[in-house]
């Protein structure tokens, strides 16, 4: 089946952590993950600035190291990051921004990108809250 | 044919982003030409009050962005009466029209019609 | 068409289960995850789900129940993220209360 994941929260929340696990175990089962879009307060897992203690697990990084590792499309709402302060080069120079912090492999854009994968996929599952 | 995707909204209108941002991916959809309903439930019918005034707390007027959803070809609005009468909301007179007042088993099968769905 | 509807709130400080709970479809499952596994167990958010899963499936993500200590009562299911994932295929959609 083709997933498309939405993700609402940052990274230290709870449900980061669990949509990850979760597309792990999609593409473990076989499965097929067409876009992850995040978005609201998902912007966050997306930061390249997230500082996680030695003994505390990174779950920014881990985001970034699976979709790097599975070539998947990662997506960051633009809107929703740019309210939350999550900016790429691109968008921090064009708003004269002290910093980028969305690293690769994150892209930039729009709502379009999120109906695109809902109408790509059989499934939308979206993470958020705790 | 393309799917059709339910939103939702279930936030008070200035309790944060969320209400903006549900209605948000109503309006792409309907820009996209996409079959997009909304659904008001729990604190989202409050984004329905007549009475509103969004500028005092110097936060936009989601009652404009809430009326251009049929100008986006998003016409398919509900509103959750249980939600309604939990805070004493009339069933007429909301904020944008028109808007279909349902009970708890119409929900069930409204949400079971579309395709997908985000609660936010 | 069944729905896998999702939750994680808290069910003692938040209202999305009582609400979820109100517009069930006749063959919808409910998945706890996170702090909605303190549904389970013995108290009254508990009563009140156990009552509903006569016709209702329920089922928590086994490390949230073993994380808090949770016992799984004969009526609600244990599953891994696998189970997880299966379920989203067997369901027909899935509706997180974000």
């Amino acid at each position: 089946m083709k997933f498309a994941i939405a993700l609402h929260s940052p990274a230290h929340a709870p449900s980061s952590r669990r949509a990850l696990l979760f597309a792990k175990a999609a593409l473990a089962e076989g499965h097929e993950i067409v876009r992850l879009f995040f978005y609201q307060d998902g912007v966050h897992s997306a930061s390249g600035n997230v500082v996680s203690p030695q003994d505390e697990s990174d779950t920014a990084a881990q985001w970034r190291e699976f979709v790097s590792t599975h070539q998947l499309d990662g997506v960051v709402c633009i809107a929703a990051a740019l309210r939350r302060g999550v900016l790429n080069v691109e968008e921090a120079e064009r708003y004269s921004r002290p910093a980028a912090n969305l690293p690769a492999p994150w892209e930039l854009s729009g709502l379009g990108q999120l109906h695109d994968a809902v109408q790509a996929a059989d499934r939308l599952i979206c993470f958020g809250g705790p | 044919m393309a799917k059709s995707l339910l939103i939702i909204s279930r936030q008070a209108p200035w309790a944060g982003p969320d209400a903006r941002e549900a209605l948000d991916i109503a309006l792409a959809g309907g820009a996209f030409d996409l079959p997009v309903a909304m659904l008001f439930m729990d604190d989202g019918v409050l984004q329905l009050a007549p009475v509103q005034n969004a500028t005092l707390l110097q936060q936009k007027d989601l009652t404009a962005n809430l009326q251009a959803l049929s100008m986006f070809g998003v016409e398919d609005l509900f509103a959750c009466r249980f939600s309604l009468n939990e805070r004493g909301m009339q069933a007429t007179g909301f904020s944008v029209d028109p808007l279909e007042v349902l009970d708890d088993a119409q929900i069930a099968a409204l949400i079971d019609r579309y395709d997908q769905v985000i609660t936010i | 068409m069944a729905t896998l509807h999702v939750l994680s709130h808290s069910p003692f400080t938040d209202s999305r289960l009582s609400s979820c709970l109100r517009v069930l479809g006749p063959d919808d499952g409910v998945l706890l995850c996170g702090d909605a596994a303190y549904a389970l167990g013995t108290g009254t958010v508990a009563q009140a789900l156990r009552t509903k899963s006569t016709g209702l499936s329920v089922y928590v993500l086994d490390e949230d129940a073993k994380a808090r200590g949770i016992a799984l009562p004969e009526w609600a299911q244990s599953v891994d993220y696998a189970g997880f994932v299966a379920l989203s295929v067997h369901y027909d959609k899935v509706n997180t209360w974000l």
